[in-house]
């Protein structure tokens, strides 16, 4: 049994390795998808369960309704840290965080894709002439964990944290945290951190326009 | 053509066409729900169902955010949880209906006769608008038919059930509260002497004509059922009631785009220290307009309130197209009295959608793309108030009051 658990520490000693998180924000506007790819490499682990740790800037908001619907429909599970009010400008929230566990009803595959739709929040007008803001998502976070490998100490540098197994946060369990965020090579696309463009508006053109209305 | 018509809006098809139409659309609704990504059912029909699911449960329906209407609305529907997803839209759909056989009813009262009061209910019963409307889920039908009841009502004189409808109609909407000024003076006693000169007789006269029998009858049936309801469901569910369903409403201020140019001043004034002085402020137009009416146009009930609507709505301080329906299901009831060519018709009705398709190109940039468009929708809304206000002096200039062979009768 031991020879065991030291095969499967290594095998996931070499997938914090080599494994690859990245984020990618598409479509335009006030309404768009955060999609997370994972390479798990070199080869996945029977057994292994990954979660995505996103810590969302206080820009963005998600719908836990529309998110509910969607889980109906796909493999995925979210659980979210805190309760989202969905119509607060942005500078009356703060960030959240939430738990993503893919493929929850089968094995972790190789390469896993998820779809998280984010929706921009307004953010407070500018009396400076600016008419752009910035909203910063970083690529979550990547935790793995496998039933079959229990001493996670020998991980370092990796972090060991302890957060809830499963998206219906009945349960804690320990999990290890790949430490850096790996850049995928080559121009094709952007990973972190990836800029999404929310706006607010010009106010010094528009003073007299306040006192008018 | 002239046949076609006649054949169609014969009386028992167009009633059972309308229906059958709706419940087509609902049933279409369901497939497009089930197989496409973008869902015909709009998110306020999942709010009430989901509401309803917690009264099932036992629970108060605002654990639902987001759910900011009467209890009564999701526990009629809670049938949504024990029977079908779709009770609710077959109900929606039903007071849909009733509303065009209320307006079928009203102009019926009004002199007009059945082949001509047929033609203009098939304004609202083949309107694609409310019948997209109540088949997507929202409730609005069931405050349309509340209203015309409560008009049919008054026109019949049937002052107790008026009363009824009307308390039922402002507990569920807050809106109709603006009815009471041109329905009490409609009631109080009216002397045939023109007022010429202020004197204080006068005014006292005045003030003393409201004190009359039906007017108190009226006051006190329509307000008891208020009292009675709000009390009800405030022992039931507390202060989130009264919040939820009334001070939400009056003290709203969306600063997310919307068909109001009052949306921009809110959005850069959130914070400032003016901001709720401001939003008080944005009631004087209103107010000031609503009054005027109410004064001028009293005596013609149906007429009155399709101004208050249609200027509470068009100077509100947030207006969807959600608010539209409001107005719309009183417009067949004043058509018959416009001498408005149909050509101008058409063309006020054009210029009015125009005004809307302003506005949703630069919204459309803003929300989808990306764009900071945020002074065009600004402006797209200032040009649709204008418009609005440039209808509906148009309709005032063109109404001829009717005659109403029935009053007389009564007199």
């Amino acid at each position: 049994m031991t020879g065991n658990d030291e095969n499967h520490c290594g095998l996931l000693k070499r997938l914090l390795e080599s494994s690859r998180v990245s984020v990618e924000i598409n479509k335009k506007g006030f309404h768009r998808e955060a999609v997370t790819t994972v390479e798990l490499s070199p080869d996945v682990l029977s057994g292994v369960r990954v979660l995505l740790v996103h810590r969302w800037p206080r820009g963005v908001y998600l719908d836990p309704y529309q998110l509910a619907s969607l889980s109906d429909e796909s493999d995925w599970r979210i659980l979210l840290d805190s309760a989202i009010d969905l119509e607060l400008p942005a500078h009356k929230t703060s960030g959240f965080v939430t738990y993503v566990y893919p493929t929850v009803d089968g094995p972790t595959p190789r390469l896993l894709k998820v779809t998280i739709p984010v929706h921009g929040r307004y953010h407070e007008p500018s009396y400076d002439g600016k008419t752009f803001t910035s909203v910063d998502i970083e690529a979550p976070e990547l935790l793995l964990r496998t039933e079959k490998c229990t001493q996670l100490s020998i991980f370092e540098p990796h972090a060991v944290v302890d957060t809830p197994c499963t998206a219906d946060n009945s349960s804690t369990c320990s999990w290890v945290k790949l430490q850096h965020q790996q850049v995928p090579l080559g121009a094709s696309s952007p990973s972190s951190p990836v800029t999404f463009l929310g706006t607010s508006s010009p106010s010094s053109a528009h003073e007299h326009t306040r006192a008018s209305c | 053509m002239e046949r076609l018509i006649t054949r169609l809006t014969a009386k028992y098809v167009i009633f059972t066409a309308a229906f059958a139409i709706r419940l087509a659309l609902v049933a279409y609704g369901d497939y497009q729900d089930r197989t496409m990504v973008v869902k015909y059912t709009d998110i306020d029909y999942h709010v009430f169902t989901d509401a309803a699911r917690f009264i099932t449960e036992g629970e108060s329906p605002y654990n639902r955010s987001t759910y900011r209407y009467t209890p009564l609305l999701a526990w009629m529907l809670t049938p949504n949880i024990h029977l079908s997803m779709m009770f609710g839209k077959i109900l929606f759909i039903v007071c849909d209906v009733m509303s065009g056989l209320l307006i079928y009813r009203i102009l019926r009262l009004r002199g007009l006769n059945s082949e001509t009061a047929r033609r203009v209910c098939a304004l609202w019963l083949l309107n694609p608008l409310p019948m997209g409307v109540s088949s997507r889920g929202n409730a609005e039908s069931i405050l349309a038919a509340l209203v015309l009841g409560t008009l049919l009502c008054m026109e019949a004189r049937h002052l107790i059930w008026a009363a009824v409808l009307y308390g039922l109609s402002v507990h569920m909407k807050i809106y109709p509260i603006t009815y009471a000024l041109p329905i009490a003076l409609a009631l109080r006693t009216t002397r045939s002497e023109d007022i010429k000169r202020w004197r204080w007789r006068s005014f006292i006269g005045f003030t003393g004509s409201f004190l009359n029998r039906e007017l108190f009858l009226f006051a006190s049936v329509a307000g008891g059922v208020f009292c009675m309801l709000t009390a009800l469901f405030f022992y039931m569910y507390g202060w989130e009631f009264l919040h939820e369903t009334y001070l939400y409403h009056l003290t709203r201020r969306d600063i997310r785009h919307n068909f109001s140019p009052y949306f921009y001043m809110l959005y850069l004034t959130a914070d400032s220290r003016w901001s709720q002085w401001l939003g008080l402020a944005a009631f004087l137009p209103q107010l000031i307009l609503l009054l005027v009416a109410s004064w001028a146009f009293h005596s013609d009930l149906p007429f009155c309130c399709f101004l208050h609507t249609a200027v509470f709505v068009s100077f509100n301080k947030v207006c969807t197209s959600q608010y539209f329906l409001w107005y719309l299901c009183l417009l067949p009831l004043i058509i018959p009295h416009l001498s408005l060519s149909v050509k101008q018709g058409v063309g006020l009705l054009i210029l009015w959608f125009t005004g809307q398709g302003i506005w949703l190109g630069p919204a459309y940039f803003l929300e989808f793309e990306g764009y900071n468009t945020f002074l065009l929708i600004w402006l797209a809304g200032l040009l649709f108030l204008i418009i609005n206000s440039f209808i509906l002096i148009q309709i005032v200039t063109h109404y001829k009051p009717t005659r109403t062979p029935q009053r007389l009768k009564f007199e």
